[in-house]
């Protein structure tokens, strides 16, 4: 089955999305800090042979409308919440990858009932390393074992949101203090961490697990921050498995 | 020779003098104690590294690291029991303990001393001694070359018993080069003599650390035995009359034979490594006399029932405390982390080494105990693929009984049990956890008394 492309209109803005319908609740993705979708498609052409995949392009990102606002994350996390309504998904299960991660934070504490679980693969920023030196410097040591056909959408991704709106989405995920609203998040929660994510120390990971009141940590061995990208049928997996478990 | 020198520092005995000491100095155990905590990162980057090398040239290197601390074969009769003393004793700080420890090494047993403040002297040292011209799967071969020199080192040292051991599955790199005299002393050494006297106030309790465990040995001579393997992945009917799995051990590393051959055995020992050597009670019966101190008999059958005894003083206290209590740290052989235990909040299990039969100990554990939120393992490489070694998967599975973060602890899982940077690894990931709580003073002796003589795995004679 091939992926679907698709918009919705959510707030005046057109969202692109992309879809593929596998038999199992649905699963949705959210992307990065300045990049978008593209990452996450190879996930989505495996999970979603198994489970009704989606990847969402955020405002301002990839294919959706570009906003006159620079994105933070409670508004980001307003357009995913809003275009869960416009999309007709309930209580999905939101998979956030690096910054992805924040914004469905934010959704799943503001947004009671309106996910039914969460996947947080590589969760930014640790508080210890809110710094924007310290995080370039963990982004250059993280890129050397990440995938280099990634870098190509990257540079696609970076064109499309422009300059301005991607600094502005990493000063967005420096502020953003994620470790005050993982206590309200009551939905079982799988963080995901690569064992050579550079950017995502182990200490942070645990910390972000033990802060979730139903969180669980999966190790991937050997694998950078960009788990979706770089492993996608091992983290498909490991998503199939949590989903079994969550939803029994 | 000086006695730091003569000492094995990669074995249980100093490994566990290490870590309790730096305990009561207030200090943690980075690079297993061997160098301070600001060359881990350097350790281990170089020691990652090597993992990448053959197989063969790591195996080799691994096997140098040992020979290069051995003591050379003509030397042995240089060594003298009262100096290994001193050295042991010169670790502590000196000041009134209520309570000290004596007898067999055991790493649940230092979570126990630490959370006491207490200190533990050992009745056993390992001499580790060069030997050239033996394969490691030649036991008799190493016997005949090195009866003379252990011989010449009891002469010298009329209070020692030389346990000789020669455990071709779990050392295979490290007999190589060289081969291992684990002595016990018969007699209580002057020094611990004196350090006792000095250290302990009349109505302070001496406990004889008295582990049971036996083993098939080979009478060389007086006070000298040749112990038939070890405990760990394989049986003592493997090592005595082989059997499939040892078959399929030295298949696998070429050795050209199908079993080991040792010479008859003619009765047991107390094991080697672990076991309690009972000439020495009476000599600590008189000193307790003496100096008006209670001497209590802390015996049990094999070193990790002492285990989950250990872990749940430790999960009671901190309740006590109004601490969570459901972190768990599982640790292995001579990787022990007292002072992080206690500031991260964790509950030690101690496991001899990373076997099936450890792996086991501890599931049964768990069985029995209040899950846990946090497990984490620590695991100690020792380079061979041997025989009932447990594998990386089933420590994950063990690991995924913990109900959020099940993780290992400076493992490489893709090195195990090649992966010699988890030395270096352990502790820096250890004081790396996020959530820390304050130190607490040491547990009350009379409490923890009560706690342990009331434990069906243990015997308590006081």
């Amino acid at each position: 089955m091939p992926l679907e492309p698709l918009t919705h209109s959510v707030m005046d803005l057109t969202m692109a999305s992309w879809r593929r319908r596998g038999p199992g609740p649905p699963v949705v993705c959210v992307h990065g800090a300045g990049v978008s979708s593209r990452e996450m498609l190879p996930l989505v052409e495996v999970l979603g042979r198994t489970h009704d995949t989606w990847s969402l392009d955020l405002p301002g990102f990839g294919h959706s409308d570009r906003p006159d606002d620079l994105p933070t994350v409670a508004g980001l996390a307003d357009a995913v919440a809003a275009w869960l309504d416009a999309a007709g998904l309930a209580r999905p299960c939101l998979l956030g990858g690096s910054f992805g991660c924040q914004v469905a934070v934010d959704v799943a504490a503001r947004f009671a009932g309106r996910t039914g679980a969460l996947v947080l693969v590589g969760p930014t920023v640790d508080p210890h390393a809110r710094s924007a030196v310290r995080l370039v410097g963990q982004w250059l040591r993280n890129s050397v074992r990440e995938s280099p056909g990634m870098t190509p959408l990257n540079v696609a991704d970076y064109r499309d949101a422009g300059l301005r709106r991607v600094l502005a989405s990493f000063g967005a995920s420096l502020r953003d203090r994620i470790e005050d609203k993982l206590l309200y998040v009551d939905v079982p929660v799988l963080v995901v961490r690569g064992g050579k994510d550079r950017m995502v120390s182990q200490a942070w990971a645990e910390q972000v697990t033990r802060l979730l009141p139903r969180g669980r940590l999966s190790v991937m061995d050997g694998l950078p921050h960009m788990v979706p990208y770089r492993d996608p049928h091992g983290l498909a997996r490991e998503v199939a498995a949590f989903l079994r478990e969550a939803g029994s | 020779m000086r006695p730091g020198r003569a000492v094995a520092s990669f074995d249980s005995a100093t490994g566990t003098l290490r870590a309790l000491s730096r305990f009561l100095h207030g200090r943690d155990v980075p690079l297993i104690g061997q160098g301070p905590a600001a060359l881990e990162g350097v350790a281990s980057a170089v020691l990652g590294g090597a993992a990448r090398l053959p197989r063969a040239l790591q195996e080799k290197a691994y096997a140098v690291s040992g020979w290069a601390e051995a003591v050379p074969m003509r030397r042995v009769p240089e060594l003298r029991s009262g100096d290994l003393a001193r050295w042991v004793t010169g670790h502590y700080p000196r000041r009134p303990y209520p309570v000290a420890f004596i007898g067999s090494s055991n790493g649940a047993m230092i979570h126990l001393a630490a959370a006491l403040s207490a200190p533990w002297l050992p009745q056993t040292l390992l001499l580790p001694v060069r030997r050239h011209g033996v394969r490691p799967d030649d036991p008799e071969g190493d016997l005949a070359r090195t009866r003379t020199a252990g011989r010449a080192l009891l002469d010298a040292n009329p209070d020692l018993v030389l346990h000789h051991m020669h455990d071709a599955n779990q050392d295979r790199l490290m007999i190589a080069g060289m081969t291992y005299f684990r002595v016990k002393w018969r007699r209580l050494a002057a020094a611990y003599r004196a350090f006792l006297e000095s250290s302990l106030p009349p109505g302070a309790t001496l406990v004889v650390v008295d582990c049971a465990l036996r083993w098939p040995t080979t009478t060389v001579g007086e006070r000298h035995v040749f112990q038939h393997g070890a405990l760990g992945g394989a049986t003592r009917q493997e090592y005595e009359h082989g059997g499939p799995r040892v078959a399929d051990y030295l298949a696998r590393y070429r050795a050209g034979r199908s079993r080991w051959e040792y010479p008859p055995a003619d009765g047991d020992s107390p094991e080697a490594e672990w076991g309690f050597e009972p000439g020495l009670l009476a000599d600590l019966e008189d000193l307790a006399e003496r100096n008006r101190w209670r001497l209590v008999r802390m015996r049990f059958g094999e070193p990790e029932d002492l285990s989950p005894v250990v872990a749940d003083l430790y999960r009671s206290w901190y309740r006590r405390r109004g601490l969570p209590g459901d972190r768990l740290l599982v640790e292995s052989f001579l990787l022990m982390e007292p002072w992080w235990a206690l500031r991260s909040g964790s509950v030690p299990y101690w496991m001899v080494f990373n076997t099936e039969q450890s792996l086991a100990h501890a599931q049964a554990y768990l069985d029995r105990a209040e899950s846990f939120d946090e497990i984490r393992i620590v695991l100690f490489s020792h380079g061979v693929e041997s025989i009932g070694l447990a594998s990386a998967e089933d420590w994950r599975r063990m690991l995924a009984r913990a109900r959020k973060v099940g993780v290992f602890t400076g493992v490489d899982t893709r090195a195990y049990p090649r992966d010699f940077a988890s030395l270096a690894r352990a502790h820096r990931e250890l004081a790396r956890i996020h959530t820390t709580y304050p130190m607490p003073l040491p547990l009350e002796w009379s409490l923890t008394e009560e706690f342990l003589a009331k434990r069906d795995e243990l015997e308590w004679h006081g």
